[in-house]
Protein backbone atom coordinates (compact mmCIF):
# COMPACT_ATOMS: atom_id res chain seq x y z
CA UNK A 1 0.00 0.00 0.00
CA UNK A 2 1.27 3.31 -1.09
CA UNK A 3 1.07 6.19 1.15
CA UNK A 4 0.08 9.52 -0.49
CA UNK A 5 1.72 12.59 1.11
CA UNK A 6 0.13 15.59 1.21
CA UNK A 7 2.54 17.96 -1.82
CA UNK A 8 1.70 20.73 -3.37
CA UNK A 9 1.08 20.87 -7.21
CA UNK A 10 4.25 22.60 -9.22
CA UNK A 11 3.31 25.66 -9.91
CA UNK A 12 5.68 26.29 -12.29
CA UNK A 13 7.04 24.87 -15.68
CA UNK A 14 4.36 22.89 -15.70
CA UNK A 15 3.59 21.63 -19.64
CA UNK A 16 0.72 19.84 -19.22
CA UNK A 17 -1.94 19.69 -16.82
CA UNK A 18 -4.75 16.54 -17.21
CA UNK A 19 -7.84 16.83 -14.93
CA UNK A 20 -10.33 14.31 -13.96
CA UNK A 21 -7.49 11.32 -14.33
CA UNK A 22 -7.94 7.95 -12.44
CA UNK A 23 -3.87 6.55 -11.21
CA UNK A 24 -3.31 3.14 -10.67
CA UNK A 25 -0.24 2.43 -9.34
CA UNK A 26 0.73 -1.27 -10.14
CA UNK A 27 -2.63 -2.33 -10.48
CA UNK A 28 -4.18 -0.37 -7.65
CA UNK A 29 -6.58 2.38 -8.54
CA UNK A 30 -5.54 5.57 -6.24
CA UNK A 31 -8.79 7.16 -7.57
CA UNK A 32 -9.42 10.41 -9.61
CA UNK A 33 -7.10 13.49 -9.56
CA UNK A 34 -4.96 15.25 -11.67
CA UNK A 35 -2.02 14.98 -13.76
CA UNK A 36 0.53 17.60 -14.30
CA UNK A 37 3.75 17.46 -16.01
CA UNK A 38 5.86 19.58 -15.56
CA UNK A 39 9.44 20.50 -15.88
CA UNK A 40 10.86 19.29 -12.83
CA UNK A 41 9.10 16.46 -11.84
CA UNK A 42 5.79 13.97 -12.77
CA UNK A 43 2.32 14.45 -10.12
CA UNK A 44 -0.80 13.49 -9.90
CA UNK A 45 -2.94 14.34 -6.83
CA UNK A 46 -6.01 13.81 -5.93
CA UNK A 47 -9.27 16.14 -4.77
CA UNK A 48 -7.91 16.34 -1.24
CA UNK A 49 -4.27 17.06 -2.11
CA UNK A 50 -3.13 13.57 -1.88
CA UNK A 51 -0.63 12.34 -4.37
CA UNK A 52 2.48 11.22 -5.60
CA UNK A 53 5.40 12.92 -7.40
CA UNK A 54 8.06 11.32 -9.95
CA UNK A 55 11.69 12.38 -10.86
CA UNK A 56 12.23 11.85 -14.49
CA UNK A 57 15.56 10.29 -13.86
CA UNK A 58 13.95 7.51 -12.38
CA UNK A 59 11.04 7.11 -15.94
CA UNK A 60 12.01 4.00 -17.90
CA UNK A 61 9.42 5.09 -20.26
CA UNK A 62 5.80 6.13 -20.93
CA UNK A 63 3.49 5.13 -23.86
CA UNK A 64 0.09 5.85 -25.27
CA UNK A 65 -2.04 2.08 -24.96
CA UNK A 66 -4.96 2.19 -26.80
CA UNK A 67 -5.07 -2.11 -26.61
CA UNK A 68 -8.06 -2.07 -24.70
CA UNK A 69 -7.38 -6.03 -24.91
CA UNK A 70 -4.33 -5.51 -22.85
CA UNK A 71 -6.40 -2.93 -20.37
CA UNK A 72 -9.62 -1.95 -20.96
CA UNK A 73 -9.13 1.55 -20.66
CA UNK A 74 -7.14 3.62 -23.46
CA UNK A 75 -4.09 5.68 -20.87
CA UNK A 76 -0.76 6.96 -20.42
CA UNK A 77 1.54 4.04 -19.27
CA UNK A 78 4.61 4.90 -17.49
CA UNK A 79 7.49 2.49 -15.68
CA UNK A 80 9.68 3.74 -13.46
CA UNK A 81 12.48 1.85 -12.53
CA UNK A 82 12.28 1.18 -8.47
CA UNK A 83 9.41 0.99 -6.24
CA UNK A 84 7.91 3.70 -4.98
CA UNK A 85 9.06 3.93 -0.92
CA UNK A 86 7.03 5.67 1.30
CA UNK A 87 8.44 8.49 0.78
CA UNK A 88 6.69 8.70 -2.68
CA UNK A 89 10.15 9.15 -4.47
CA UNK A 90 11.18 6.22 -7.05
CA UNK A 91 14.25 4.91 -6.15
CA UNK A 92 16.83 4.33 -8.77
CA UNK A 93 17.12 0.71 -9.66
CA UNK A 94 20.64 -0.66 -8.36
CA UNK A 95 19.21 -1.80 -5.12
CA UNK A 96 15.70 -3.11 -5.81
CA UNK A 97 13.37 -5.46 -3.96
CA UNK A 98 12.20 -8.64 -5.87
CA UNK A 99 11.67 -8.07 -9.82
CA UNK A 100 8.02 -9.44 -9.08
CA UNK A 101 5.84 -7.07 -11.41
CA UNK A 102 2.49 -7.72 -9.13
CA UNK A 103 2.53 -4.35 -6.82
CA UNK A 104 4.52 -5.83 -4.17
CA UNK A 105 5.53 -2.34 -2.96
CA UNK A 106 7.77 -2.79 -0.02
CA UNK A 107 10.97 -1.61 -1.22
CA UNK A 108 13.41 -3.08 1.57
CA UNK A 109 15.09 -5.91 0.15
CA UNK A 110 18.00 -6.31 -0.68
CA UNK A 111 17.77 -8.64 -4.17
CA UNK A 112 21.24 -7.32 -6.22
CA UNK A 113 19.04 -8.97 -9.27
CA UNK A 114 17.23 -6.98 -12.15
CA UNK A 115 16.00 -3.70 -11.33
CA UNK A 116 11.61 -3.70 -9.83
CA UNK A 117 9.99 -1.31 -11.41
CA UNK A 118 6.58 0.12 -10.82
CA UNK A 119 3.81 0.48 -13.04
CA UNK A 120 1.97 3.42 -13.36
CA UNK A 121 -1.32 4.05 -15.66
CA UNK A 122 -2.93 7.11 -16.05
CA UNK A 123 -6.54 7.19 -17.02
CA UNK A 124 -7.92 10.53 -18.26
CA UNK A 125 -11.59 10.92 -18.77
CA UNK A 126 -10.84 12.86 -22.07
CA UNK A 127 -8.83 10.24 -23.60
CA UNK A 128 -8.19 12.71 -27.07
CA UNK A 129 -6.00 14.48 -24.67
CA UNK A 130 -3.30 11.38 -24.50
CA UNK A 131 -1.22 12.52 -27.20
CA UNK A 132 -0.76 15.92 -25.45
CA UNK A 133 0.21 13.91 -22.43
CA UNK A 134 2.20 12.33 -23.80
CA UNK A 135 4.30 14.77 -25.90
CA UNK A 136 4.47 16.81 -22.89
CA UNK A 137 6.48 13.69 -21.02
CA UNK A 138 8.63 13.40 -24.36
CA UNK A 139 9.85 16.89 -23.52
CA UNK A 140 10.11 17.20 -20.25
CA UNK A 141 12.00 13.61 -20.38
CA UNK A 142 14.41 15.06 -22.67
CA UNK A 143 15.22 17.98 -20.53
CA UNK A 144 16.57 15.33 -17.47
CA UNK A 145 19.54 13.39 -19.46
CA UNK A 146 21.25 11.07 -17.42
CA UNK A 147 24.10 12.18 -15.39
CA UNK A 148 25.59 8.98 -15.11
CA UNK A 149 26.32 8.21 -18.66
CA UNK A 150 29.76 7.63 -18.72
CA UNK A 151 30.14 7.16 -22.86
CA UNK A 152 29.53 10.30 -23.76
CA UNK A 153 31.64 13.00 -23.08
CA UNK A 154 29.60 16.14 -22.19
CA UNK A 155 32.41 18.72 -21.98
CA UNK A 156 31.18 20.54 -25.45
CA UNK A 157 30.58 23.76 -23.72
CA UNK A 158 33.51 25.55 -24.29
CA UNK A 159 35.03 26.41 -28.10
CA UNK A 160 31.56 26.08 -29.92
CA UNK A 161 30.18 29.46 -31.19
CA UNK A 162 26.78 30.41 -29.45
CA UNK A 163 24.24 31.05 -31.50
CA UNK A 164 22.36 32.93 -28.67
CA UNK A 165 25.13 35.19 -28.38
CA UNK A 166 24.81 36.12 -31.97
CA UNK A 167 21.39 36.47 -31.52
CA UNK A 168 21.94 39.02 -28.93
CA UNK A 169 24.28 40.95 -31.29
CA UNK A 170 21.54 42.42 -32.96
CA UNK A 171 19.90 39.25 -35.07
CA UNK A 172 16.92 38.54 -33.33
CA UNK A 173 14.66 36.16 -35.37
CA UNK A 174 17.08 33.03 -34.57
CA UNK A 175 15.56 30.61 -37.40
CA UNK A 176 14.59 26.87 -35.96
CA UNK A 177 17.09 24.47 -37.32
CA UNK A 178 16.10 21.42 -38.41
CA UNK A 179 18.33 17.99 -38.98
CA UNK A 180 15.98 16.12 -40.61
CA UNK A 181 14.70 15.69 -43.76
CA UNK A 182 11.44 16.39 -42.28
CA UNK A 183 12.78 19.53 -41.26
CA UNK A 184 14.41 20.49 -44.87
CA UNK A 185 11.36 19.74 -46.62
CA UNK A 186 9.33 22.23 -44.26
CA UNK A 187 11.22 24.47 -45.83
CA UNK A 188 9.54 27.33 -48.20
CA UNK A 189 9.74 27.44 -51.95
CA UNK A 190 11.79 30.34 -51.00
CA UNK A 191 14.00 28.89 -48.13
CA UNK A 192 14.62 25.89 -50.81
CA UNK A 193 15.77 28.41 -53.25
CA UNK A 194 18.10 29.98 -50.38
CA UNK A 195 19.48 26.79 -49.60
CA UNK A 196 20.35 25.72 -53.08
CA UNK A 197 21.66 29.26 -53.96
CA UNK A 198 24.27 29.11 -50.57
CA UNK A 199 25.38 25.66 -51.44
CA UNK A 200 26.28 26.55 -54.85
CA UNK A 201 27.85 29.39 -53.57
CA UNK A 202 29.60 27.36 -50.89
CA UNK A 203 30.93 25.02 -53.86
CA UNK A 204 32.31 27.58 -55.71
CA UNK A 205 34.32 29.57 -52.93
CA UNK A 206 35.68 26.27 -52.22
CA UNK A 207 39.06 27.19 -54.09
CA UNK A 208 39.80 29.95 -51.55
CA UNK A 209 38.85 28.04 -48.24
CA UNK A 210 41.45 26.00 -46.61
CA UNK A 211 42.22 22.49 -47.96
CA UNK A 212 43.82 21.33 -44.91
CA UNK A 213 41.94 18.20 -44.38
CA UNK A 214 41.63 18.57 -40.80
CA UNK A 215 44.92 20.34 -39.92
CA UNK A 216 44.45 23.92 -38.48
CA UNK A 217 47.36 26.22 -39.09
CA UNK A 218 47.42 29.25 -36.33
CA UNK A 219 45.51 30.90 -38.97
CA UNK A 220 42.29 29.06 -38.93
CA UNK A 221 42.56 29.26 -34.89
CA UNK A 222 41.86 33.05 -35.31
CA UNK A 223 39.13 33.27 -37.88
CA UNK A 224 37.09 30.29 -36.49
CA UNK A 225 36.35 30.37 -32.78
CA UNK A 226 34.71 26.65 -32.45
CA UNK A 227 36.69 23.70 -32.75
CA UNK A 228 33.88 22.13 -35.57
CA UNK A 229 35.28 23.33 -38.35
CA UNK A 230 33.67 21.64 -41.78
CA UNK A 231 35.92 20.60 -44.47
CA UNK A 232 34.45 22.86 -47.07
CA UNK A 233 36.44 21.05 -50.02
CA UNK A 234 35.45 17.92 -48.50
CA UNK A 235 32.30 18.58 -49.05
CA UNK A 236 32.68 19.44 -52.58
CA UNK A 237 34.37 16.34 -53.31
CA UNK A 238 31.45 14.64 -51.22
CA UNK A 239 33.75 12.79 -48.93
CA UNK A 240 33.64 13.46 -45.45
CA UNK A 241 36.62 14.31 -43.09
CA UNK A 242 35.36 12.90 -39.64
CA UNK A 243 38.66 13.76 -38.55
CA UNK A 244 38.30 17.48 -38.10
CA UNK A 245 37.10 16.93 -34.77
CA UNK A 246 38.91 17.91 -32.07
CA UNK A 247 36.88 17.81 -28.98
CA UNK A 248 38.77 15.48 -26.96
CA UNK B 1 6.40 15.95 -36.37
CA UNK B 2 9.85 17.33 -37.16
CA UNK B 3 12.01 17.23 -34.45
CA UNK B 4 14.29 20.12 -33.62
CA UNK B 5 17.85 19.63 -32.50
CA UNK B 6 17.47 22.22 -29.63
CA UNK B 7 21.31 23.18 -28.37
CA UNK B 8 24.44 23.36 -30.09
CA UNK B 9 25.17 20.80 -27.28
CA UNK B 10 22.91 18.08 -28.68
CA UNK B 11 23.64 18.69 -32.31
CA UNK B 12 27.76 18.39 -30.87
CA UNK B 13 27.27 15.29 -29.17
CA UNK B 14 25.14 13.82 -31.66
CA UNK B 15 28.43 14.63 -34.45
CA UNK B 16 30.75 12.71 -31.71
CA UNK B 17 28.65 9.39 -31.39
CA UNK B 18 27.29 6.69 -32.49
CA UNK B 19 24.08 8.32 -32.07
CA UNK B 20 24.26 10.19 -34.91
CA UNK B 21 23.73 6.52 -37.00
CA UNK B 22 20.30 5.98 -34.43
CA UNK B 23 18.74 9.21 -35.52
CA UNK B 24 19.62 7.80 -39.12
CA UNK B 25 16.65 4.88 -38.14
CA UNK B 26 13.92 7.99 -38.02
CA UNK B 27 11.42 6.06 -40.31
CA UNK B 28 12.93 2.51 -39.69
CA UNK B 29 11.04 0.21 -38.30
CA UNK B 30 13.35 -2.09 -35.66
CA UNK B 31 13.44 -3.56 -32.38
CA UNK B 32 14.50 -2.02 -29.04
CA UNK B 33 16.09 -4.13 -26.93
CA UNK B 34 15.84 -2.74 -23.10
CA UNK B 35 17.96 -3.09 -19.95
CA UNK B 36 15.24 -4.74 -18.40
CA UNK B 37 15.10 -7.52 -20.37
CA UNK B 38 11.56 -6.61 -22.57
CA UNK B 39 11.96 -5.19 -26.08
CA UNK B 40 10.04 -3.07 -27.90
CA UNK B 41 9.33 -2.96 -31.67
CA UNK B 42 8.09 -0.50 -33.89
CA UNK B 43 8.76 2.39 -36.37
CA UNK B 44 11.34 5.00 -35.05
CA UNK B 45 10.02 8.61 -34.86
CA UNK B 46 12.78 10.16 -33.67
CA UNK B 47 16.34 9.51 -31.48
CA UNK B 48 17.56 12.37 -29.21
CA UNK B 49 21.32 13.15 -28.47
CA UNK B 50 20.83 11.26 -25.48
CA UNK B 51 20.12 8.62 -27.41
CA UNK B 52 16.36 8.95 -25.98
CA UNK B 53 14.44 6.68 -28.69
CA UNK B 54 10.57 7.37 -29.51
CA UNK B 55 8.77 4.94 -31.68
CA UNK B 56 5.33 4.31 -32.46
CA UNK B 57 2.81 1.21 -33.37
CA UNK B 58 4.59 -0.95 -31.26
CA UNK B 59 4.57 -4.25 -30.44
CA UNK B 60 6.24 -4.33 -26.74
CA UNK B 61 7.43 -7.88 -25.28
CA UNK B 62 7.36 -7.43 -21.45
CA UNK B 63 10.07 -9.33 -19.60
CA UNK B 64 7.60 -12.28 -18.86
CA UNK B 65 7.12 -12.43 -22.85
CA UNK B 66 3.64 -10.49 -22.31
CA UNK B 67 2.76 -8.77 -25.77
CA UNK B 68 0.93 -5.47 -25.53
CA UNK B 69 0.67 -3.21 -28.54
CA UNK B 70 1.44 0.67 -27.82
CA UNK B 71 0.41 3.74 -30.16
CA UNK B 72 3.67 5.15 -29.01
CA UNK B 73 6.25 4.72 -27.09
CA UNK B 74 8.99 6.77 -25.37
CA UNK B 75 12.13 5.17 -23.84
CA UNK B 76 14.49 6.60 -21.61
CA UNK B 77 17.92 6.82 -23.88
CA UNK B 78 19.69 5.15 -20.10
CA UNK B 79 16.96 1.99 -19.98
CA UNK B 80 18.10 1.03 -23.38
CA UNK B 81 20.28 -2.40 -24.10
CA UNK B 82 20.29 -2.61 -27.79
CA UNK B 83 19.46 -0.74 -30.89
CA UNK B 84 19.11 -3.31 -33.82
CA UNK B 85 20.12 -1.85 -36.94
CA UNK B 86 17.91 -2.82 -39.62
CA UNK B 87 19.55 -5.37 -42.31
CA UNK B 88 19.18 -3.25 -45.30
CA UNK B 89 20.52 0.04 -44.02
CA UNK B 90 24.11 0.45 -45.17
CA UNK B 91 25.43 1.87 -41.73
CA UNK B 92 28.41 3.81 -43.14
CA UNK B 93 26.33 6.07 -45.67
CA UNK B 94 23.82 6.38 -42.95
CA UNK B 95 26.58 8.06 -40.88
CA UNK B 96 27.56 9.90 -43.60
CA UNK B 97 24.03 11.58 -44.57
CA UNK B 98 23.12 12.05 -41.10
CA UNK B 99 26.64 14.28 -40.47
CA UNK B 100 26.12 16.20 -43.72
CA UNK B 101 22.84 17.41 -42.45
CA UNK B 102 23.90 18.64 -39.59
CA UNK B 103 26.96 20.70 -41.84
CA UNK B 104 24.02 21.91 -44.00
CA UNK B 105 22.28 23.08 -40.97
CA UNK B 106 25.27 25.17 -39.84
CA UNK B 107 26.54 26.56 -42.98
CA UNK B 108 22.84 27.54 -43.51
CA UNK B 109 22.28 31.37 -43.72
CA UNK B 110 25.96 32.13 -42.81
CA UNK B 111 26.00 34.51 -45.82
CA UNK B 112 23.05 36.31 -45.27
CA UNK B 113 22.50 36.73 -41.86
CA UNK B 114 21.26 34.54 -39.38
CA UNK B 115 23.67 32.31 -37.41
CA UNK B 116 27.42 33.45 -37.74
CA UNK B 117 29.05 30.38 -37.27
CA UNK B 118 32.10 31.41 -39.09
CA UNK B 119 33.10 34.54 -38.17
CA UNK B 120 35.21 35.11 -41.49
CA UNK B 121 33.72 35.52 -44.66
CA UNK B 122 33.52 33.23 -47.20
CA UNK B 123 34.22 35.42 -50.45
Amino acid sequence: MVLLKNLHPPTEGVRHEQAETTAVLDGQRLGCGTLYVAETRLSWFDSSGLGFSLEYPSIGLHAISRDVSAYPQEHLYVMVNGKLNSENEAEMAEKAADDDDDGSSDGGDDDEDEGAITEIRFVPSDKAALESMFSAMCECQALHPDPEDDDSDNDFEGEEYDVEEAGEHGHADIPTFYTCDEGLSALTQEGQATLERLEGMLAESVAQQYHMAGVRTEETKAEFEDGMEVDTAAMEAGQFEDADVEHW
Amino acid sequence: MAMVVNSIRERTITENSMVILLQGLQGEVTTVDLRNESTARGRVVNVDAFMNVRLEDVLYRDRLGQLTQLQDLFITGRNIRYVHIPDHMDIMKTIESQLAKIHRVRNFGSEGGGRKEFAKKTK
